[in-house]
């Protein structure tokens, strides 16, 4: 369960957010959608501690990011933008690595990189340095890297970027899965299509600001729009006349 | 702290930085090796011409030898071979072509019969540096000729030599052997602590400014691992690697100043395997100086580029005050102990030259380059704390 209540943040004279609240609760794929530069990777990167807050709160399972920064980190998987695997280390150390520094460690972290290496299909490069991976290699390894320590939490800032349709459908699988067990994952994106397949519900966020919020279902008849990209563009419009 | 994490850390980065090649070549050959053996050639070409000129016979043109075949048969015993002068002895000295020219006129003979003193000429350019060792021996042997015959004509005339002797000049160099060959190992300090700087570089560069060019710093930022620990971690690392370099470099030097015949030129290199341990610990402190140095700079660069044109220029830092030291020697003091490298330079040097180390110096030296090595660490890890850190 991730919370954020009222939260801002500026760059020196550029507001990025300005006071976004919104929560993403556990068992739910809860989407981030807006056009770019509209503060959505600001509220992720916020949310995964990497910045603070410039005001308001942010909580991850109850654990205020500013407080506990730690501790937040702890309930938390993140799939940043750029994967940002180490080229020189194979797949399973990139993973074990990230383990170790999420506090798993001996046969427990063994038998866990198995397990993400058998769910995600990557028994056929984890031994390879992760030098000449293909961008649905590092996606894959970097999402076992984000979930080795098992959290409860999953923060993924658009996984489907530079994914061919395969991959994609196979990535949109294993989110399903994973809300399916229980997990809380909060999933952003510029593509309307990809969330309306995926999220149960979507926060549409437009100049740091929420615009909209509800199921696909309800945007719909909130914009009286049949089709939801032209919910999109209506309700992203609206913000950048006012 | 949490030690596996830190561990973690500190084995990632090794372990990572090791599969590098242009790391691995600079810790462990380019930066260790480059001085050991630059010394090694330089040293031995430098011992093996000295060495030859103190052996070599050389060839002494003489006008007019004929006048003077005792003087002849006496330079001939001093290892001076006797040639015979070319037509224009000046010409030749002012081209160049010999280095000195001794001319003994017709009336030598008669002027020495009878006990007058007896004019020689010794021809030579005294602006070419070097004639002058040619010029000296041949003047020394002059005068000892002279002070010989002189002595025996006292003698002869019963009077004790002595007389005319009022002082006696008596030398005694107090430099030992070992102290003269800290002339030739003065530049051995700075090829260490160049060595522990040049084994940081590459890792200091690729686990802050690499990291964050490569896109793998944010994801790692939001792992469960506290920012210090993080940062001890790779500082460690660091640490170790210029650590590494600097231990193969005073083993290479170790076995390096076997191959030299120092001792030919009365010169003692006495670097002994013990002295060689105790060089490696008053460094050690250093490389921790290093590790934090380079990183804090190569944390505020954007680029591995950046980072490597900053690190290049702040490398040389730490060299300033050896340089200083080659060119305003000084004596040990103890303020010198408050400056990492100036401190080390000290510590080496005297170590080289077989001193024994003061304990006040050296627990000076590791106190001060300790903690300014900390405040460093503390610093990297200030930095690691701010947002600006992805940059």
């Amino acid at each position: 369960m991730i919370e954020v209540i009222d939260l801002k943040k500026d760059f020196g004279a550029v507001q990025a957010v300005r006071g976004v609240t919104f929560s993403a609760p556990d068992g739910h794929i809860t989407g981030l959608l807006g056009p770019n530069g509209a503060g959505k990777s600001t509220t992720l990167r916020i949310i995964s501690t990497v910045l603070r807050p410039g005001a308001g709160t942010v909580t991850v399972d109850g654990v205020d990011v500013l407080a506990d920064d730690n501790g937040a980190r702890m309930r938390l998987g993140v799939l940043p933008h750029q994967s940002g695997l180490y080229p020189r280390l194979t797949a399973r150390e990139n993973i074990r690595y990230y383990g170790e520094l999420n506090g798993v460690s001996g046969e427990a972290l063994k038998r866990r990189i198995d397990e993400l290496v058998t769910m995600l299909e990557i028994g056929e490069f984890a031994d390879l340095p992760a030098k000449g991976f293909s961008q649905g290699q590092k996606i894959k390894v970097a999402l076992a890297r984000a979930m080795v320590h098992g959290p409860k939490n999953l923060v993924l800032d658009e996984p489907t970027n530079g994914l061919d349709v395969m991959a994609t459908r196979a990535l949109r699988a294993l989110i399903r899965k994973l809300r399916d067990a229980g997990h809380c994952v909060l999933f952003s994106s510029h593509v309307m299509q990809e969330v309306a397949a995926l999220c149960d519900s979507i926060v549409i966020i437009a100049g740091g600001r929420i615009v909209a919020r509800g199921t696909p279902d309800e945007l719909r008849r909130q914009t009286g729009e049949s089709d939801l990209e032209e919910a999109f563009v209506k309700l992203v419009g609206e913000e950048a006349a006012a | 702290m949490n030690v596996r994490k830190y561990l973690a850390v500190f084995v990632k980065e090794a372990v990572d930085n090791l599969r590098d090649r242009r790391t691995l070549l600079t810790v462990l050959v380019f930066g260790p090796l480059f001085g050991p053996l630059f010394y090694t050639v330089m040293m031995g070409t430098v011992i093996n011409r000295q060495v030859a000129d103190l052996d070599q016979r050389y060839s002494l043109a003489v006008q007019g030898a004929e006048n003077a075949p005792g003087l002849m048969d006496y330079l001939r015993q001093q290892n001076l071979a006797i040639e015979k002068a070319p037509a224009d002895p000046r010409q030749a000295v002012k081209t160049g072509k010999l280095d000195v020219v001794l001319c003994i006129p017709a009336d030598y003979a008669a002027a020495f019969s009878a006990g007058r003193p007896a004019d020689v000429q010794l021809i030579f350019d005294k602006s070419r540096e070097s004639a002058g060792k040619n010029i000296d021996r041949t003047r020394v042997a002059l005068q000892n000729y002279s002070r010989a015959i002189g002595a025996l004509r006292l003698v002869a005339r019963g009077v004790d030599p002595r007389t005319v002797s009022p002082i006696v000049i008596e030398d005694t160099d107090v430099s030992t052997p070992q102290s003269r060959a800290v002339l030739l190992l003065g530049m051995m300090p700075y090829f260490l602590l160049f060595a522990a700087i040049l084994g940081a570089f590459y890792l200091a560069i690729d686990s802050t400014a690499g990291e964050r060019e490569r896109g793998s710093l944010e994801p790692l930022l939001t792992t469960a691992i506290p920012r210090r620990t993080l940062v001890l971690g790779k500082l460690s690392a660091v640490t170790l690697f210029s650590a590494v370099s600097l231990g193969i470099d005073i083993a290479a030097l170790v076995y390096c100043q076997r191959l030299i015949p120092a001792a030919k030129v009365g010169i003692s290199v006495d670097f002994t395997p013990a002295n060689a341990v105790a060089t490696f610990l008053v460094c050690l402190p250093f490389c921790l100086f290093v590790a934090g140095l380079l990183s804090v700079v190569a944390s505020f660069t954007k680029s591995y580029k950046e980072a490597q044109t900053w690190l290049s220029f702040i490398m040389l830092v730490p060299m300033i005050p050896v340089l200083g030291m080659v060119m305003f020697p000084m004596e040990p003091a103890w303020w010198m102990m408050l400056l990492p490298s100036m401190s080390q330079d000290v510590l080496i040097t005297e170590l080289i030259k077989g001193e024994p180390l003061d304990a006040l110096f050296v627990a000076l030296s590791v106190c001060s380059t300790l903690v300014i090595g900390g405040a460093l660490t503390a610093l990297a890890v200030r930095l690691y704390k701010r947002e600006q850190i992805l940059g």
